[in-house]
C-alpha cells in the first residue's frame, strides 16, 4: 500500500508542477463554456423564441401585400423591418450593408396578379357551375412572384424553412381572395367572411412531442449542449499532460529505471489513471457547477442536473476513462513531447469536430455522420445527451458503453505492446 | 566476502533486431564480491549493453548470467531487490525535488516509510544536497543532478551497484565527491560495476577492469596485472594499444 501511496503521490505532484496542463484542463473548459454557451444562446433564441429577423420591401401598390407583411407580424416569427425605401435593385447590398441575414421583396403588381389569378380561378368555377357572372373583360396580370433575398452564410435549410412558412402565410390570402371573388361574383359578398374563417382557421394541427423517457419537460438548450460538451473536450485534452508526462518518463530513462526495481508497472499506470480520472471528475464537478450556479445568473439558461445519478457517475467514469487510455496510448506512441502535445491536441480538435461538439451531428452531411461513430468525443456526448435530453435510461446508454469500451480496450492495448515492444514492461 | 563471484557471465551474446552484427559476442566474465569493476570500451563497444543485460532491462540472445550472494544464487525477485541501477541519463522527475524523488523511488524499492526517512536524509546529506532538497532538480546544475541520479540508485543499501557512467559531463568538484562516496559504499560491501570513459578515475577507482571492443572482451583482470603484461605505465595507454587510435562513432 506505501508503494502504491508513493506512486499516487508522485503523479498527483507532477499533476500539481505541470501548470499549463493544469490551466489547459481546468480553465479551457470554463472559458469555453462560458465564451460558446453566451455566443450560441442567441442563435438557438433565434430559433427557439422565433424572433427571426426579416427586412421586407413592400412595393405592392395594393392592399396584399400589406396584408402578407401583417400576417407575418402577428405570426410572431419574424422580427419584421419595414424598409420600403429601398429600390430593389440595392436590396442585395442593403441587405449585406444592414447585417441582416434574410429579406423579402414584394413587387408593385402583387395584389392585381392575385387579384386576376382569384378572377380566373373564380371565373371557370362559376362556368362549370352554370352560373352568370360579371363577364366585363378585365385586365390581365401575370401572377405574381416574391424575392427572397439571404445572406450566403446561411444554410440552404434554414432558408428553405423560412421560405415555407411564408408560402404558408401567403396560401391564406390567396384562398381568402378566391373565396372574396367567388362570393361577390354571385352578388353575396358580404357572406363570405363566414366560408373564409372556416377554411383558414380550420387546418390540420401539428402537435409537437420531444421523444424522452422521462416526463421532463426541459427544453434542449445552449447550456445542455455547451457544459457537456466542452467539458468532454477538456477532459480528452488531458492528453497535452498526461501524454507529455508519460513521453518524458520514457524518453529520460525513468521507467527503465523502474524496470530494475522490484515493483510492478502495473503500479505506475494504475496511478497514473487514477489520478486522471479524478481529474476528470473534478473538471465535470467544475463546469457543471458553472452551468447550474454561475451561467443563470449571466441570463444564460440553468444547467438541469439528470435524475438518474448513478446512470450519470457511470457516463462520467466511462468518458473519463476513454480520454485517459487515450492520452495513454498517445503518450506510448509518441517519441517527443512535441509529438505528443501536437498530434494530441489536433487529433482531440478533429474528434471534436466530427464528434459533435463544435457542430451537433444532426446537421452535419450524411457521410460525416457515419464518421461521427468513430469519435469517442462522439459516444461520451451521446452518453450525455441521453442523460440530460432524453432523462435517459440503462438501455440507451449501452450502446454508449458498448462503443466507449471497445475504445478504452484498443487503448489500452495499444498502449501495452507499444510498451512491451520498447521493454518497459 | 571477497573472492567469491557475485556475478557470473557465460558465452553471452547480444544481437538487436534490426541489427546485423552481434552488439555482444561470447562474452564471459566473474566479478568478485565487493569489487569495483570498470567496464571500459570505445563508444559502442557494447558497454551499455552488458550493463543493461545484467540489470535485467533487456534479455540475452544466448547465454547465462547468474547473480550469486556469498555463494548462493539470487532469484530474479531477489536480484531486483539487491542491485542499483544508476543509468547515464537522469533518469528521474524534473519537475520533483530530490526528496519526493528519493521518497518515490525508495517506496519502489520497498524501503518502509522510516528506514527510507533515514536514507534519504543520509544521502542529501552526504551528497551535499540538504541545501536543495526541496528546490525543484530541474534548476540544479549538471554535477548536482548526477548526485540525484546517484542517490536514487543506492538509497535501498543494494549489494551490486551498476553505474553507467557516473561522472560524465560533471565539473572536478562532484567527480571527486561521486566518487569518494562510491568508494565509501564499496568499502561497507557493495560491488560496483561502473563504466567510464575517464581513464584516470577509472585507474583510480577500479580494482578489475574488463576491456570491451566490437562487443567481444579483450582484456580482462586486475588492472595492476593487466598494465604489467602490456607492458604499459597507465590504463589510457594500455585503453589505446589494445583497441586503437581510429575513431569509433
Amino acid at each position: 500500500m506505501f508503494k502504491l501511496y508513493s506512486s499516487l503521490r508522485k503523479e498527483l505532484l507532477l499533476l500539481i508542477n505541470d501548470k499549463v496542463g493544469l490551466a489547459l484542463m481546468f480553465l479551457m473548459p470554463l472559458l469555453l463554456v462560458f465564451i460558446i454557451t453566451i455566443i450560441q444562446d442567441s442563435a438557438y433564441k433565434m430559433v427557439n423564441e422565433n424572433q427571426i429577423p426579416l427586412l421586407v420591401v413592400n412595393h405592392d401598390k395594393g392592399k396584399e401585400g400589406g396584408k402578407l407583411v401583417d400576417l407575418l407580424t402577428k405570426s410572431g416569427l419574424f422580427k419584421i423591418d419595414s424598409q420600403n425605401a429601398i429600390q430593389q435593385e440595392s436590396l442585395k447590398s442593403e441587405l449585406l450593408s444592414r447585417g441582416k441575414m434574410i429579406a423579402l421583396y414584394i413587387p408593385a403588381t402583387f395584389s392585381a396578379g392575385l387579384e386576376s389569378n382569384a378572377e380566373d380561378v373564380s371565373g371557370i368555377l362559376m362556368d362549370d357551375l352554370g352560373l352568370e357572372r360579371d363577364t366585363t373583360a378585365r385586365r390581365k396580370v401575370s401572377m405574381p412572384r416574391l424575392s427572397f433575398y439571404n445572406d450566403p452564410v446561411l444554410q440552404e435549410n434554414y432558408s428553405y424553412s423560412v421560405m415555407s412558412v411564408i408560402q404558408s402565410y401567403m396560401s391564406v390570402i390567396e384562398n381568402s381572395l378566391m373565396i372574396e371573388r367567388m362570393y361577390a361574383n354571385m352578388d353575396i359578398a358580404e357572406r363570405s367572411g363566414k366560408l373564409k374563417d372556416k377554411m383558414i382557421s380550420n387546418r390540420v394541427g401539428i402537435d409537437q412531442i420531444v421523444a424522452r423517457n422521462n416526463n421532463s419537460t426541459a427544453i434542449p438548450n445552449s447550456t445542455q449542449h455547451n457544459v457537456p460538451a466542452w467539458t468532454i473536450f477538456a477532459m480528452f485534452f488531458m492528453v497535452v499532460s498526461l501524454g507529455s508526462n508519460i513521453v518524458k518518463e520514457r524518453v529520460n530513462g525513468s521507467f527503465l529505471r523502474l524496470k530494475t526495481m522490484p515493483t510492478t508497472f502495473m503500479v505506475v499506470m494504475f496511478s497514473k489513471m487514477a489520478i486522471y480520472v479524478v481529474v476528470a471528475a473534478l473538471q465535470v464537478a467544475l463546469t457543471f457547477s458553472m452551468g447550474i450556479w454561475i451561467l443563470p445568473k449571466l441570463g444564460l439558461p440553468k444547467l438541469s442536473v439528470p435524475d438518474n445519478i448513478i446512470a450519470t457517475i457511470a457516463v462520467i467514469f466511462i468518458s473519463s476513462m476513454a480520454a485517459v487510455s487515450y492520452a495513454l496510448m498517445i503518450g506510448a506512441f509518441a517519441k517527443t513531447e512535441q509529438q505528443a502535445n501536437g498530434f494530441g491536441a489536433i487529433s482531440i480538435i478533429i474528434f471534436g469536430a466530427i464528434g459533435g461538439i463544435l457542430v451537433p451531428t444532426f446537421v452535419m452531411p450524411g457521410f460525416m455522420q457515419f464518421f461521427s461513430n468513430f469519435s469517442p468525443l462522439h459516444w461520451c456526448l451521446e452518453g450525455f445527451y441521453v442523460l440530460f435530453l432524453k432523462g435517459g435510461s440503462w438501455q440507451e446508454l449501452r450502446m454508449v458503453f458498448a462503443f466507449l469500451g471497445i475504445f478504452i480496450v484498443f487503448c489500452q492495448l495499444g498502449t501495452y505492446f507499444k510498451l512491451r515492444l520498447e521493454r518497459i514492461i | 566476502m571477497a573472492g567469491q563471484a557475485c556475478i557470473q557471465i557465460r558465452g553471452v551474446f547480444k544481437r538487436y533486431k534490426t541489427a546485423q552484427e552481434d552488439s555482444l559476442a561470447d562474452v564471459s566474465l566473474d566479478i568478485m564480491q565487493s569489487d569495483v569493476f570498470g567496464l571500459l570500451g570505445p563508444n559502442g563497444a557494447g558497454k551499455t549493453t552488458l550493463i543493461s543485460i545484467l540489470c535485467g532491462i533487456i534479455p540475452v540472445s544466448s547465454g547465462d548470467v547468474q547473480f550469486f550472494h556469498n555463494g548462493r544464487p539470487y532469484s530474479e525477485h531477489e536480484r531486483k531487490s539487491r542491485i542499483g541501477f544508476v543509468p547515464q541519463e537522469y533518469a528521474f522527475y524534473q519537475e520533483l525535488t530530490p526528496r519526493q524523488n528519493l521518497d518515490y523511488f525508495g517506496a519502489m524499492y520497498n524501503l518502509p516509510k522510516k528506514r527510507l526517512q533515514e536514507r534519504r536524509e543520509h544521502l542529501l546529506q552526504v551528497l551535499g544536497l540538504q541545501k536543495a532538497a526541496d528546490q525543484k532538480v530541474g534548476t540544479f546544475s549538471g554535477g548536482m543532478k548526477r548526485r540525484v541520479n546517484l542517490a536514487i540508485g543506492i538509497i535501498h543499501e543494494p549489494e551490486i551497484l551498476f553505474l553507467d557512467e557516473p561522472t560524465v559531463g560533471v565539473d572536478v568538484q562532484s567527480r571527486n565527491a561521486i566518487i569518494r562516496y562510491l568508494q565509501q559504499v564499496n568499502q561497507a560491501g557493495t560491488s560496483i560495476i561502473y563504466t567510464s570513459h575517464h581513464m584516470s578515475e577509472a585507474e583510480e577507482f577500479c580494482k578489475n577492469i574488463a576491456l570491451i571492443d566490437h562487443g567481444r572482451v579483450i582484456a580482462a583482470g586486475g588492472l595492476q596485472h593487466l598494465k604489467a603484461v602490456h607492458e604499459v605505465e597507465n590504463l589510457q595507454t594500455l585503453f589505446i594499444n589494445l583497441t586503437g587510435e581510429e575513431y569509433r562513432d
